[in-house]
């Protein structure tokens, strides 16, 4: 430690350095490609020096956080909510590194995280699929049943449940981001039992649902995380898109300026980072009435008139004490569109108010 | 056999990985050096990294190559470590406010017991029905691999009830770490378990037993009135209890808690140590290091040099080609000695 401490100090100076720690492969087309994008225009066009590692294990996790702090890194992106635990032991020895967990749960030290409401986009997505849908039934495949997914699958069912309510969903936890195979099978199943509108957030694990949609005739997928359209381009109305170039980028020219604090940074419909994107190799599928529909719905949105799904408040608050009343109030209101869905929990939500409409960096 | 063979092979490895590496246009001269680096390069790297990531390789292939010894081919480690990683957190979680070594012993004993435990149902087919181990262990990877999901998103989930993972244990269930690395307490348990594995297989009545219905189960009850069925199922039961030990040592001494992805694929990763190592116990503490080695290194050639980490099992997968290879013909030329 001590002989590392000064070999690193001997070192020059190499400027403002950036790390990214991936927990799965940055050929996903989705979750880590995204960030390993804004990591290249980190580079490009702030000039910073920049480094990325893939950690699959919480052992390779912690290894490769301590690396970083370890070397002074100014500033690393943990990509994922399983990188909270270890920074916070990480920062603890190294606060002069201001490490950045993706989906993380809250602020501690120099440590911070970045909260993209997706489900804003899944709700758009569910929109254009319930006025879609022949059969009337939704699919959702999703990698592991985390809070920001589960808030994504809800967005998406409360959105094709605004447009047509006699929708019917169904939904498959793969318990992997990886398995290609595994996301085709699932696919694969739900469209035996008539599911022609599909949606996900399992990174690579979704690139086997794509396959299965190409070679079902009449079955849409709609992307996540990504602009997915390229992945089949017949096949894919539109994406919920976490534009992760573009936040990654703001938090490093905070970092670069010097302005940087750590707080929790929530990215929704109205900041632009999160958004839906249509494809428009197949924009003549979506009627006019239809397309009108989702603008307003984005609009309200947006407005924070129109609250696409609640979520726990893991972030900031502690073990189950988050504020009973207010998180009723918020999920009657959320309730209103959700017929069966909105009842099912009674967690505490995220209040839509803390919701920056602009990243204030 | 020449003892250099795996030394050959590992230079032949990292031959093809330069030569791979040059051809699509990395710089293999820099992805070597921080290979290198991210190894040896300094007492942090090879304490934190190297090291970290050898302890769990070495008590897993000590474990591996126990059966193997013993003709068992115990491809379920990777079921049995999951199975002591499991009764390791249940127990970390308990044992808050009794002191240090009570708490971490008894964390330990109960992943020797889980691992053990998970591999009864094999041994008990395997005397009963005559079910080959090779299946009933690698299909038991799958259930506990399962039971891990089940477990963290059930009875051991995190107490917010939000993530599939478990709280940390308590702080005196941990592994101490050797101050100002990540090193913990693992190794020496792991140098241990080597010495006394040595001392069984190579000094003991039972070791020459083992060796024995290794070599040729059918001979060895025979001429040597061995049980070999008894044998053979101690052999599997140790094997199951040490691959059980690592997985909690994994989550004493690293994770602190119990994680889906604890493991990278270490119950797979120590059969190729076992074996490279030629099931000898010392070896595979050189192994097992060399594969640490190779492993840290390639996070370190990522991060500095932008090369995929992956690209390094190329290098894993060359050596134990080599090796293999390399034993088959030895064993050929034996055979056609003793024929001629």
């Amino acid at each position: 430690m001590m002989a590392f401490t000064a070999c690193s100090n001997s070192a020059p100076d190499p400027g403002v350095r950036v790390g990214l720690i991936t927990p799965g492969s940055i050929a996903d087309a989705a979750w880590n490609s995204g960030a390993y994008a804004g990591l290249q225009r980190i580079r490009d066009s702030l000039g910073l020096a920049i480094s990325h590692v893939e950690a699959r294990t919480p052992a390779e996790q912690d290894e490769a956080l301590r690396a970083y702090a370890s070397q002074g890194y100014d500033l690393v992106f943990a990509h994922g909510f399983e990188f909270q635990g270890a920074a916070e032991r990480v920062s603890a020895q190294y606060p002069t590194t201001a490490i950045v967990v993706t989906s993380g749960s809250r602020t501690q030290g120099n440590v911070s995280p970045l909260i993209f409401k997706l489900e804003d986009a899944s709700y758009l997505a569910g929109m254009v699929a319930g006025g879609l849908t022949r059969s009337g039934i939704l699919g959702f495949v999703g990698g592991i049943e985390l809070p920001p997914i589960k808030a994504a699958y809800e967005g998406w069912v409360n959105g094709a449940r605004a447009v047509n309510p006699k929708i019917q969903t169904r939904e498959i936890y793969l318990n992997s981001f990886d398995d290609a195979a595994a996301g085709r099978e699932a696919a694969l199943a739900l469209v035996r039992i008539g599911v022609d509108m599909f949606h996900h957030n399992a990174d690579a694990a979704a690139l086997g649902l794509f396959q299965a949609a190409k070679e079902s005739p009449g079955v849409y997928v709609f992307g996540a995380n990504a602009d997915q359209s390229s992945l089949a381009p017949e096949r894919v109305p539109g994406s919920a898109v976490i534009d992760l170039p573009r936040a990654l980028l703001l938090v490093a020219k905070a970092v670069k300026a010097g302005s940087f604090t750590p707080k929790v940074e929530v990215f929704g419909l109205a900041s632009g980072v999160v958004r839906y994107e249509p494809n428009p190799a197949l924009a003549a599928l979506v009627p006019p009435a239809l397309e009108e529909r989702v603008r307003a719905a984005a609009d309200s949105i947006a407005a924070g008139t129109l609250v696409p799904a609640a979520r726990p408040a893991s972030m900031q608050a502690r073990k189950r004490e988050a504020p009973r009343a207010l998180s009723s109030a918020l999920a009657l209101d959320a309730a209103q569109s959700h017929r069966g869905h909105g009842g099912r929990r009674s967690t505490p939500v995220m209040v839509a108010s803390s919701e920056f409409s602009a990243p204030l960096w | 056999m020449a003892a250099r063979t795996p030394l050959l092979a590992i230079l032949l490895g990292l031959a093809v990985l330069a030569g791979g590496l040059q051809l699509a246009g990395y710089d293999a001269a820099a992805a070597l050096t921080s290979l290198w680096r991210g190894a040896f390069g300094s007492w942090y790297a090879f304490s934190s990294a190297t090291l970290v990531r050898a302890v769990p390789l070495i008590v897993v292939g000590l474990g591996i190559a126990l059966a193997f010894r013993g003709g068992a081919l115990n491809i379920g480690a990777e079921g049995q470590f999951y199975a002591g990683a499991i009764a390791a957190t249940w127990v970390g979680l308990h044992v808050a406010g009794r002191p240090a070594v009570v708490a971490v012993t008894a964390v330990l004993v109960a992943a020797l017991l889980a691992g053990a435990a998970w591999v009864l149902v094999p041994i008990w087919l395997k005397l009963r029905f005559g079910v080959l181990e090779v299946i009933s262990t690698l299909l038991l990877n799958f259930v506990a691999e399962s039971l891990v999901s089940l477990v963290v998103q059930g009875p051991l989930q995190e107490a917010q009830g939000i993530y599939p993972q478990s709280d940390p244990i308590a702080e005196v269930a941990r592994l101490p770490l050797l101050p100002g690395t990540r090193l913990h307490a693992g190794l020496a348990l792991a140098l241990i378990g080597a010495a006394a594995l040595w001392y069984v297989v190579a000094r003991t009545l039972w070791g020459f037993r083992l060796s024995a219905v290794g070599a040729g189960p059918r001979a060895a009850e025979i001429s040597g009135r061995i049980d070999a069925r008894r044998v053979t199922a101690v052999a599997l039961l140790g094997s199951g209890a040490v691959a059980g030990l690592a997985g909690g040592i994994e989550v004493s001494g690293v994770s602190y808690a119990l994680f889906q992805n604890l493991s990278p694929g270490y119950g797979f990763t120590a059969i190729a140590v076992a074996l490279l190592a030629r099931l000898h116990p010392l070896g595979v503490v050189a192994a097992g290091m060399l594969f640490g080695a190779l492993e840290a290194g390639a996070g370190a050639m990522q991060r500095e040099a932008g090369v995929p980490a992956v690209t390094v099992y190329v290098v894993e997968a060359v050596v134990i080609m080599v090796v293999l290879l390399a034993d088959t013909g030895a064993r050929r030329a034996v055979g056609a000695r003793v024929a001629a």
